[in-house]
C-alpha cells in the first residue's frame, strides 16, 4: 500500500518537474544597470534566438513568472523593489543574475550607493559572466540552471526527512 | 440504468467532450503558435508546448491577494471553464455533429462563449491592483463592442435556414455554402472572434507592453491555468463555429480538420500582418463599419428573401 502511494507521488513529481523544465516564464529586472546586459537581454528575445523554442516566454507580472533575470549591482534605491518583486513571484522561483555587475557589483563594486552582488540581498541560483554576456550565454546559463534542478529522488528524501 | 449511464458519461468525458476538447484546444494553441513564429522567421514551441504550460501552472504555488473576495477570486476562472466547456456539447466539434441539440442552442452557445470573458473582466475588477482594473474596463469595453456585430454575423446563416439550431443551420448550408451568398458576415464573425480571443490586433484587454496582463495579472497557478485553458478551448468552439455556420457545415473529421486549420492559417496571418489598436479604434472599428456592414447584409438576406418566395 505504502509502496503504490509512494509510486504514484514519484511519479507525479516527475510530471511537475518536466512541466517545470519545459516551461520556464521569465521576468526582466534591472537593479541598476548600465543597460548592457538588458539590451543583451532583449536581444536574447528576439527572432534570431528564439527562445520559444525552449519554451521560455517574457512576462510582464511577477505572478506569472518562474525565473528572475536581474541585471546590474542592487543600488540602494532598487533594494527595496527587488525585495518586494521577489516575494511577490510565486513558488517554485529561481534567480539568475546575468552580467558581472549582478554578480559581484563589477566595476560598481565599492561605490557609495550599491550593495554589491544580487546575492548580497536574495538567493541566486545561476550565475551568469559577462559584460554584457552574449545572448548564447545566457540561453547557456538558463539551460544550466534548469537541468540543475534536483532529481526526484532528492527530493522526495528532503520531503521525508 | 448503468448500460444508459456509461456512454453518457463516455461522451462527456472523453469523447467528445472533456478530455477532447482540451487535447484539441492544446493542439491548435501549439498551430497558432507555431505557425506565427514561422511566419516571424523563428522556431516556434515545441509540439508538447501547451501541455508543459498548463502543467508548470497547475503545479504552480497559488496565492490570493489582499483586498480581494476570495470567493469570487478562486471560483471565477471555475465558471468560465465550466462554460468554455458547456459551450462544447453544442457545437459540432471533430465533425461528429454536436453531442446535444434544441431548438435554439446556437444563442445559448454564443453566450456560454461570452461566459469566458465576462469573467476575465469581473476578475479584474475584483483585485484590487491599477493594471488588472484597466483590463477588466478594457475587457468590458472589448465585450460591448464586438459582441453586437459577432452575433449578428452568426445569426445570418440562422436566418436563411429559418432555425437557431446548430445542425439544422449546417444542413441547409451544406449545399450552397454561407461563405459565398454572405461574405461580409463571414468576414465580421472571424474579426468578432479574434476580437473575442483577445489576440492580435484586439489584445488591447491584455496588453502586455502597456498593462503587464491586463485582468489576469494578479492570478497565478491554478488560476491562471484554468483561464488559459478556457481561452484556447474558446479558439477551437468559434472556429468549428465559424466553420460549420459558413462554410458548408462539418460532417467528417477529416473535413473537420481541413476547414478549421483552414480558417485558423487566416486567423494566424490577421495576427501576424497587423499591429495592436488602441481600445478606441477597435470599438470604432466594430460599431462604425462591421455592425453597420452586417446590418446593411441583412437588409439584402431580407429583400432576396422577399423576392424568392
Amino acid at each position: 500500500m505504502d509502496g503504490s502511494r509512494n509510486h504514484v507521488i514519484r511519479t507525479l513529481e516527475t510530471v511537475k518537474r518536466w512541466g517545470r523544465l519545459n516551461s520556464p516564464w521569465a521576468l526582466h529586472f534591472n537593479t541598476g544597470s548600465c543597460n548592457g546586459c538588458d539590451i543583451e537581454i532583449l536581444a536574447t528575445l528576439t527572432p534570431r534566438y528564439d527562445v520559444e523554442r525552449f519554451g521560455i516566454k517574457l512576462q510582464g507580472s511577477p505572478r506569472h513568472a518562474d525565473v528572475l533575470l536581474c541585471t546590474g549591482p542592487v543600488t540602494r534605491q532598487a533594494h527595496d523593489r527587488l525585495l518586494r518583486i521577489y516575494a511577490q513571484m510565486h513558488e517554485p522561483k529561481y534567480v539568475v543574475a546575468i552580467g558581472s555587475c549582478a554578480l559581484s557589483g563589477g566595476v560598481f563594486a565599492d561605490c557609495y550607493n550599491t550593495l554589491g552582488g544580487i546575492d548580497q540581498v536574495i538567493p541566486v541560483d545561476a550565475y551568469i559572466p559577462g559584460c554584457p554576456p552574449r545572448p548564447e550565454a545566457i540561453i547557456d546559463g538558463i539551460v544550466k540552471l534548469l537541468s540543475s534542478l534536483q532529481p526526484v529522488e532528492l527530493q522526495m528524501e528532503k520531503e521525508t526527512v | 440504468m448503468m448500460g444508459t449511464i456509461l456512454p453518457v458519461l463516455a461522451s462527456l468525458l472523453l469523447f467528445p467532450g472533456g478530455l477532447t476538447v482540451f487535447l484539441t484546444g492544446m493542439a491548435y494553441e501549439w498551430m497558432n503558435r507555431k505557425l506565427l513564429a514561422r511566419f516571424q522567421t523563428r522556431v516556434g514551441p515545441r509540439w508538447f508546448q501547451p501541455l508543459a504550460d498548463v502543467i508548470k501552472l497547475l503545479a504552480k504555488e497559488e496565492v490570493v491577494p489582499e483586498d480581494v473576495h476570495p470567493g469570487l477570486f478562486t471560483a471565477l476562472p471555475v465558471v468560465a471553464l465550466a462554460g468554455c466547456l458547456t459551450a462544447a456539447l453544442y457545437v459540432p466539434l471533430w465533425g461528429v455533429g454536436p453531442l446535444y441539440n434544441f431548438p435554439g442552442d446556437l444563442i445559448v452557445t454564443l453566450f456560454l462563449l461570452s461566459l469566458l470573458t465576462l469573467c476575465l473582466g469581473i476578475a479584474g475588477a475584483n483585485t484590487f491592483d491599477r493594471f488588472s482594473l484597466v483590463g477588466a474596463t478594457r475587457a468590458f469595453t472589448q465585450l460591448f463592442s464586438y459582441e453586437a456585430p459577432f452575433l449578428l454575423a452568426l445569426l445570418g446563416p440562422a436566418f436563411v435556414a429559418g432555425s437557431w439550431q446548430i445542425d439544422e443551420i449546417m444542413a441547409s448550408g451544406a449545399a450552397r455554402w454561407v461563405i459565398l451568398t454572405q461574405p461580409i458576415g463571414f468576414i465580421v464573425a472571424v474579426i468578432g472572434l479574434i476580437g473575442k480571443l483577445e489576440l492580435p490586433p484586439f489584445d488591447a484587454p491584455e496588453a502586455e507592453t502597456e498593462i503587464v496582463a491586463g485582468s489576469l495579472t494578479e492570478y497565478s497557478g491554478r488560476g491562471l491555468a484554468l483561464f488559459h485553458m478556457g481561452k484556447i478551448i474558446e479558439l477551437v468552439l468559434g472556429i468549428t463555429l465559424i466553420a460549420a455556420l459558413y462554410l458548408g457545415g462539418l460532417y467528417s473529421p477529416l473535413d473537420f480538420l481541413i476547414k478549421t486549420i483552414a480558417l485558423l492559417i487566416v486567423i494566424v496571418i490577421l495576427e501576424a500582418l497587423f499591429a495592436r489598436l488602441r481600445i478606441d479604434q477597435s470599438v470604432g472599428l466594430w460599431w462604425r463599419y462591421g455592425t453597420l456592414l452586417v446590418l446593411l447584409q441583412w437588409l439584402g438576406t431580407i429583400f432576396w428573401k422577399g423576392v424568392a418566395i
